[in-house]
């Protein structure tokens, strides 16, 4: 499934890097710390977090992460979405809790590291 | 303590009680040789309706009054009792919980069973309806007057009280940087406003609030103190630190907003949502800070008079 | 759902607490501890699913009143955190799955969350 498939289908807010919705989505991540993600993510997937600060950027970046999803509506920071237009990650936003959304990506066939 | 679901407080007596603890120990029971001629007098002495016939303690059938009465209307003539018990004993065992006692009551319709240890089958005694009947009022009854003692501690300390006005204030200390003791404060504030007999719900909104100021004085401040003011309209907290205070209370007030260094972020906290926890949870919110000094938090929760005194109907 | 039926879908350990015949009505997958308290809605039965095994998790389920835990990764909790998780009635469940893996397989056999809405 592409980003861009994934916005029109969970109804997500795109807040940035809305050129970079081409990009494959190989897998999930959910994690609020960003030690776990660091040690665990894998490149190209999609990370469901509630944080907004912008050193999420950074772990996106250096994991090679598709794409940030926050959850919850809540809005990121100035400086992460500054910061995520320079390292283009996209960064989207959904209503949703995590256990939600995450439920209906995994249904919708994106799995999990093992 | 979470709770789920409660069955009716009969039947929950029923399976908290065992058949042990009801039964009548008081063995009589009769050999399986002696005459029918004698078991009369064995029944009406001792004014039971049955009895088990035991050889060496162990069960070999129930004799009754129906089975006597059968005896005589067909002549009477002597033979052991053991000819005319019956064999097939339904039975309980101690351990079993006194709901089996009562189903069995209703599926057979007899009024008295034996009793055995289940593992080694030795008769210990015998049950019967009223048996059952006096266990679970008894311990209705001590339920009942536990329940009375409970609630009239929690209600009348106000009450009791001859005053103008009646508040009982107490005070935690926090030890800032201290992880693992952080929320001891929250956790026994929580238990003590239970133990006053506050109303669940306000109990643990307030223990919230004060579990996140208490977070905030830990995570930011090297200490602080927790003072609670309890009156029968409402309570009020006050969280006073040292620490550095906050230099900017409304942008602290954002949601999201966070100034916590990134240890605290990989513990669980510092996601900007704490002053805002508190805000929700409190009728009335107040923040004033120093910075270099410390902060102070002020936070109210009404709390409706029924809610710390109970009607003992 | 049925707890013992959660374990079965997560395959999960019992690290300590009893019973596992109980109704959850609704999951929370999180690891920060301000958002649990202000998501779990009041009066419904919780599973919190977490990253997290210290003992402010242990404290934050005892003060919002969560009566079941799973930790994933396999992660566990320290001893002293055990018991008194133990002293305040908490079941302490353990997986093996990833967070991800764990709410999307609970999920997909019907579990609701907190916000209540699903998509059948």
């Amino acid at each position: 499934m592409k980003l861009s498939e994934l916005v029109i289908k969970f109804d997500l807010k795109v807040k940035c890097g809305a050129h970079e919705l081409d990009r494959e989505i190989k897998g999930g991540y959910v994690s609020d710390l960003l030690s776990d993600v660091i040690a665990n993510g894998r490149a190209g997937e999609v990370w469901v977090t509630l944080q907004i600060h912008h050193n999420i950027v950074g772990v996106a970046s250096l994991k090679s992460l598709a794409a940030i999803v926050i959850i919850n509506g809540r809005e990121p920071e100035e400086e992460t979405i500054k910061k995520a237009e320079d390292e283009g990650i996209p960064i989207m936003v959904s209503k949703l809790p995590a256990f939600e959304l995450v439920g209906r990506l995994y249904q919708a066939g994106i799995s999990g590291t093992r | 303590m979470i709770t789920y679901p409660k069955a009716p407080k009969i039947q929950e007596l029923g399976y908290e009680l065992k058949v042990r603890q009801a039964m009548n120990r008081n063995l009589i029971t009769v050999e399986p040789q002696t005459s029918m001629s004698k078991l009369r007098g064995v029944l009406r002495s001792n004014r039971i309706s049955g009895v088990p016939v035991t050889r060496e303690n162990k069960l070999l059938g129930v004799i009754c009054v129906e089975d006597l009465v059968n005896w005589l209307m067909s002549g009477a003539k002597d033979c052991a009792i053991e000819e005319k018990m019956s064999k097939d004993v339904v039975t309980l065992c101690a351990d079993e919980p006194l709901v089996h006692a009562i189903n069995k009551l209703q599926q057979y319709g007899f009024f008295h069973f034996p009793v055995l240890e289940r593992e080694s089958g030795e008769l210990l005694g015998t049950i019967t309806r009223e048996d059952i009947i006096r266990k679970l009022l008894q311990k209705l009854e001590i339920e009942y007057r536990e329940e009375e003692i409970r609630r009239y501690r929690a209600s009348h300390i106000f009450e009791d009280i001859m005053a103008d006005k009646t508040s009982l204030i107490f005070q935690y200390y926090i030890v800032g940087q201290d992880f693992n003791r952080a929320g001891e404060s929250s956790s026994a504030l929580k238990k003590s406003l239970k133990r006053l007999g506050t109303h669940p719900d306000i109990a643990r909104r307030v223990a919230i609030a004060v579990y996140e100021a208490e977070m905030n004085v830990v995570i930011y401040a090297r200490g602080g103190e927790i003072t609670v003011k309890v009156d029968p309209n409402q309570i009020r907290i006050e969280v006073e630190d040292s620490g550095p205070g906050i230099p900017d209370i409304e942008k602290a007030m954002q949601p999201g907003y966070s100034t916590a260094p990134e240890w605290v972020r990989e513990l669980g906290f510092g996601a900007g949502m704490g002053l805002n926890n508190i805000k929700k949870c409190a009728d009335e919110m107040n923040i004033t800070s120093t910075v270099g000094k410390g902060t102070r938090l002020e936070i109210y929760v009404a709390t409706k008079k029924e809610s710390v005194s109970y009607e003992v109907k | 759902m049925n707890l013992g039926k959660i374990r079965q879908i997560l395959r999960a350990e019992v690290i300590v607490g009893s019973p596992l015949d109980r109704e959850i009505e609704v999951c929370c997958a999180c690891d920060l501890m301000s958002e649990v308290l202000s998501c779990v809605p009041t009066g419904s039965s919780c599973l919190l699913l977490t990253n997290l095994a210290h003992s402010q998790t242990i404290r934050t389920a005892e003060i919002a009143e969560i009566p079941v835990i799973c930790f994933v990764r396999g992660r566990k909790p320290e001893s002293q955190n055990i018991e008194s998780a133990k002293k305040n009635g908490l079941v302490l469940l353990s997986t093996y799955f990833s967070l991800y893996e764990a709410s999307g397989r609970l999920y997909k056999e019907g579990m609701p969350g907190c916000s209540g809405s699903r998509v059948s």
